[in-house]
């Protein structure tokens, strides 16, 4: 599977959080061939159904990427933004960014601060414009950007910006393009604003009413600049969750993930971390609940514009995905 | 009942957040699970006849015990007592050296940690210890600081290959209950394991009793991770009214007077915007008519107990808030006066008893 | 069988200066090995045992009977017993453990303010020792004093189990693993005359050692203890000092007795010459009776045999079992090559 071009193509589009509807229009085409319906529901939410006579099973894999929203253009023609999502300012600091638009912008800090008590407030971007006027007439308040920064290969490896979630999303579209024989009913949802709270899953799993929900999302690994928050690692293979700060995932169903990567020769690993929550969180929840587990591709960096998985580990996901999907519950 | 003998059971059985069930990975035998004590426990309750008094016993996906008492009156209004059954603990995330390093679930008191035994989940269960630091090799001064959670480690006499396999097993606290004077009992998940007995001690005070409301007693999972059990199970039950009995802070030397109730001090009523008003106002008044000790727990926010959740879900649903006085919660050492809860189950009892005749109009359709 | 008696002695109560039980335990199982036995002042227990020859020097071996535990000092108006710790202790290790209190052996529970009613900034401090109480379940002062004296001990409410590949859980594994090496070598034939003493007061500074060894004027001691094992993933490899599981620790330096140096080369041939696994302390800490053996009248050769014990005076210490029986073998030999001794 090419997950460069796939990654580029979905980066290409535009959507952070409460924006996606650009991106959600390249997935609905990228996911049609595959599907005996698509929907977008209210939300934003893009819910692909291969109809089955089983019970009711549902992949969630947020579409949104973290992002920026202008909230005031000055005098002089720069920006001030809020998050959407979870934003770190020293990820933030001279990046480029890009709106819908097309136009572009780079970050930068207030002069009178110091670099190690900077906040997100004392970041400001600068689209070039010399005026308030000019800037004015290339955005407008409330527009959106996102890191424009292209992906690339390194090795084995892909390292770029909006790995979380934009590797789940393709590893799901290509379950979807190997799924074969398979009793259950299966919804196939790019979720939207997981990045705010886990909003998009919420609506899109009550009017699905699942029995078992799957969250395909990345997780922290336990790497050299984050030790000791997680237990995954890159190259350990599909990350089958066990239990993040938003779910303690159904032991029946993590039970059922390893045995299925066991019979089908999947490389996996149990995934703990401790901090950091996915859609699973909302999913399971849902009504009188919902047999929810995960699927995760480890990830470093997270949430800066140099996110980087392993290939293997995602082709492991998607594998495990469709052994899911294909199974008889 | 033998109070001492079902709380003891009750209290050693195993059931962190998340696997109250024992259905899991890597688990001990299921009748070591607090939810196969429980029920068995819920089953063997009987009338004055020897006919059951729970008519049916079972759990929801989620992990919720419930037994049912239906009334026979036809649509009756359908009354929910719920206590949860999960008690915090932590989970293996990781192995170096040999030691196995952790997170916790729910909000284990960290202080109680250093040199703290531990039972891992394993099939059969085995003997883990937090590891400390010898007082010989320390900088002085350093017995002043708590050693973060993180920084802790499991030694299990485990190799390091043997220690990796470990990860996603679960652990509780190792303990047994130990009675101290005056009918004072200490040990674990006396939160909530405490508010459960209190419920079939209700159970047994009205075994006897004609019912007007369609009983449903829950010994709900996931409390401490944030209230999910208790939220889909009212989800699945439509309670006309919901009561969360659980504990609350017990005074201790050490702690604020304000903010504690002494040992002793019987029911622990809840009043707050997260208890409807007619609610708290019955529990009152059945406390002094039938001269049952009580006190009130003004909480004006969130009461930090199933009620929180449980109030908003459907179409809301009125909930209320009767705790237990506990010392020490969260730690495996939690303390408890067994006439409180004594007190309390009495209480519940006379809440439920005659609850549709006396306060029909408030039971909203 | 070694193990068993060291598992019987770790569960008897023994705190600094009131040892009573343990030193009845260990005078019923020695006595009749005994040429002769005498409790002195202190309480330390003294037995000569005759070997196949007097051997040319006076050899003294020694192992304190005492544990770390908790002294109560006041009874509160609210039933509460305040404390001090009796030997060094971390207080943090206190906290949430249970405790028996008093020749009756009340329960009681150390406890702290709940969690949730402890600030952030609370929850970094650790409360001092005085801010500590046992809760015995007592209903107000009066109560509590119908059950408990200031004066009287506290001991962890610790049990006794092995886990994992080989290893022992106990409280009091220092030192009531030298103590059970001594009761075994006393039920065997030995090559030579020794004297076996069972001190007291080691915890609070060594007390015991310094009349007993005055007494009983030795040519050269051996130290049976437990040592302080670091070796946690935290520490840094210069700072582990030992490990349970890689024999018997012969120390060359502790923080009280730089040891005799022949003696240490002594044990360290005999080990390699036997393939006993030995290792020593890579880091200076602790201290042990030798140092007040060492200086006693006009000085004496001191050496050292110590198990490698994990969480050292805390309810639950770890060592490994397997490290035991070298023990006992490193000092059989040891004993040995002393009655062979010419000068």
């Amino acid at each position: 599977m090419d997950y460069l071009t796939l990654l580029q193509t979905l980066n290409a589009c535009h959507g952070p959080s409460g924006d996606e509807t650009d991106l959600a229009e390249t997935i609905r085409t990228l996911a049609e061939p595959y599907a005996d319906a698509c929907i977008l529901d209210t939300m934003g939410n893009l819910i692909v159904h291969k109809k089955g006579s089983g019970p009711r099973v549902m992949f969630a894999a947020h579409m949104d990427s973290i992002g920026l929203i202008v909230t005031h253009i000055d005098e002089k023609g720069y920006l001030s933004f809020g998050k959407l999502g979870g934003l770190h300012p020293e990820n933030l600091l001279h990046t480029p960014v890009r709106f819908k638009n097309g136009r572009r912008g780079v970050v930068s800090l207030r002069g009178d601060i110091a670099w190690k008590d900077m906040t997100l407030n004392d970041l400001y971007l600068d689209i070039g414009a010399k005026d308030e006027g000019e800037a004015r007439s290339m955005v407008e308040i409330g527009d959106t950007a996102v890191c424009d920064m292209p992906v690339y290969e390194l090795g084995t490896r892909l390292a770029g910006p909006y790995m979380d979630n934009r590797i789940s999303c393709a590893a799901m579209l290509e379950a979807l393009s190997r799924i074969k024989e398979h009793t259950s009913d299966l919804y196939f949802v790019f979720t939207v604003q997981e990045e705010l709270g886990l909003r998009g899953s919420k609506p899109a799993t009550f009017s699905i009413d699942p029995q078992y929900g799957i969250a395909v999302d990345v997780t922290l690994a336990d790497e050299l600049d984050v030790k000791g928050k997680g237990s995954s690692v890159l190259g350990g293979g599909a990350a089958i969750k066990v239990m993040d700060s938003s779910v303690i995932c159904h032991p029946e169903v993590v039970k059922i993930l390893e045995n299925l990567a066991l019979e089908s020769n999947i490389t996996c690993q149990r995934d703990i971390i401790v901090g950091g929550g996915t859609d699973a969180g909302s999913i399971h929840v849902s009504r009188t609940g919902v047999l929810t587990g995960g699927i995760s591709v480890p990830c470093r960096y997270m949430h800066s514009p140099v996110e980087m998985v392993e290939a293997a580990d995602v082709s492991a996901v998607a594998k495990l995905i469709v052994a899911f999907a294909e199974k008889t519950l | 009942m033998d109070i001492v003998t079902s709380l003891t059971d009750l209290c050693v059985a195993f059931g962190p957040s998340g696997r109250e069930n024992g259905d899991s990975l890597t688990f001990p035998g299921k009748g070591a699970s607090v939810l196969e004590l429980a029920m068995s426990q819920m089953r063997a309750l009987r009338t004055a006849e020897g006919v059951p008094f729970f008519q049916t016993v079972g759990t929801d996906r989620f992990g919720n015990l419930i037994g049912t008492h239906l009334c026979g009156k036809p649509n009756a209004k359908r009354v929910v007592l719920d206590a949860h059954l999960d008690e915090v603990g932590l989970v293996i995330t990781g192995a170096e050296e040999g030691f196995l390093t952790f997170r916790s679930v729910g909000g284990i008191d960290p202080r109680m940690l250093p040199d703290r035994e531990i039972t891992l989940l394993t099939d059969p269960p085995t003997f883990g210890l937090v590891a400390v630091l010898p007082p010989h090799v320390q900088k002085p001064g350093a017995a002043d600081n708590s050693i973060p959670l993180a920084d802790l480690r499991i030694d299990a006499g485990l190799t390091q290959a043997e220690a990796e396999q470990l990860v996603g097993t679960f652990a509780v606290p190792r303990g047994a209950v130990t009675s101290l004077l005056n009918d004072t009992v200490s040990g674990k998940a006396m939160d909530d394991r405490a508010g459960f007995l209190t419920l079939l001690l209700c159970a047994e005070l009205l075994r006897d009793e004609a019912l007007d409301v369609d009983l449903y007693v829950m010994g709900s999972s996931r409390e401490e991770t944030g209230g999910e059990g208790a939220l889909v199970g009212a989800f699945a039950l439509e309670p006309h009214c919901f009561v969360a009995v659980d504990v609350t802070h017990a005074r201790t030397p050490d702690g604020p007077k304000e903010e504690t109730f002494p040992a002793g001090s019987g029911a622990i009523v809840g009043i707050g915007p997260n208890i409807a008003r007619w609610m708290s106002d019955r529990f009152i008044a059945k406390a002094e008519e039938s001269q049952i000790p009580w006190l009130p727990e003004v909480m004006a926010g969130n009461t930090g107990t199933n009620a929180w959740r449980v109030q908003t879900a459907r179409e809301g649903i009125a909930t209320a808030v009767l705790s237990l006085p506990l010392k020490y919660m969260h730690s495996p050492v939690e303390t408890l006066n067994l006439g409180d809860l004594e007190q309390c189950a009495k209480l519940l009892a006379a809440f439920v008893k005659d609850l549709d005749r006396e306060g029909g109009e408030f039971l909203a359709d | 069988m070694l193990i068993d008696t060291v598992k019987t002695l770790c569960a008897l109560p023994g705190v600094s200066s009131h040892e009573d039980a343990v030193r009845d335990y260990i005078r019923e199982e020695i006595a009749p090995y005994a040429h002769r036995i005498r409790v002195d002042a202190m309480g330390n227990l003294i037995a000569e045992k005759k070997g196949r020859l007097p051997g040319r020097k006076t050899l003294m071996l020694a192992a304190h009977m005492d544990e770390v535990g908790l002294m109560i000092h006041t009874i509160t108006d609210e039933g509460y017993l305040k404390f001090s710790t009796v030997g060094g202790i971390d207080r943090r290790v206190l906290i949430g453990k249970r405790v028996l209190v008093g020749s009756k052996a009340i329960s009681g529970v150390i406890g702290l303010k709940a969690y949730h009613l402890t600030s952030a900034e609370e929850e970094k401090k650790v409360p001092k020792l005085k801010e500590f109480y046992i809760d015995i379940g007592a209903k107000d002062g009066e109560d509590a004093k119908a059950w408990v004296r200031p004066g009287d001990i506290a001991v962890f409410d610790s049990d006794v189990l092995t886990f994992g590949n080989g290893f022992l859980k106990a409280k009091a594994i220092d030192d009531r693993i030298g103590c059970a090496v001594m009761v075994e070598l006393m039920k065997r034939d030995l090559p030579m005359d020794c004297t076996f003493v069972f001190t007291v007061q080691e915890e609070v500074g060594t007390r015991g050692a310094f009349g007993a060894a005055f007494s009983v004027k030795p040519d050269i001691a051996l130290v049976l203890e437990g040592t302080t094992a670091a070796d946690l993933p935290s520490m840094p490899a210069h700072q582990r000092v030992c490990a349970p599981g890689k024999g018997p620790v012969v120390p060359y330096m502790d923080g009280g007795t730089v040891y005799d140096r022949g003696l240490f080369r002594l044990l360290r041939s005999l080990a390699k010459e036997h393939e006993i696994p030995w290792q020593t302390k890579e880091y200076v800490s602790g201290g042990t009776d030798a140092g007040a053996i060492q200086r006693s009248r006009d000085g004496v050769r001191v050496a050292a045999i110590s198990a490698a014990v994990r969480y050292l005076h805390t309810p639950s210490s770890v060592a490994s079992i397997a490290d035991f029986d070298h023990i006992l073998r490193l000092a059989e030999l040891f004993i040995a090559a002393v009655a062979n001794m010419e000068e």
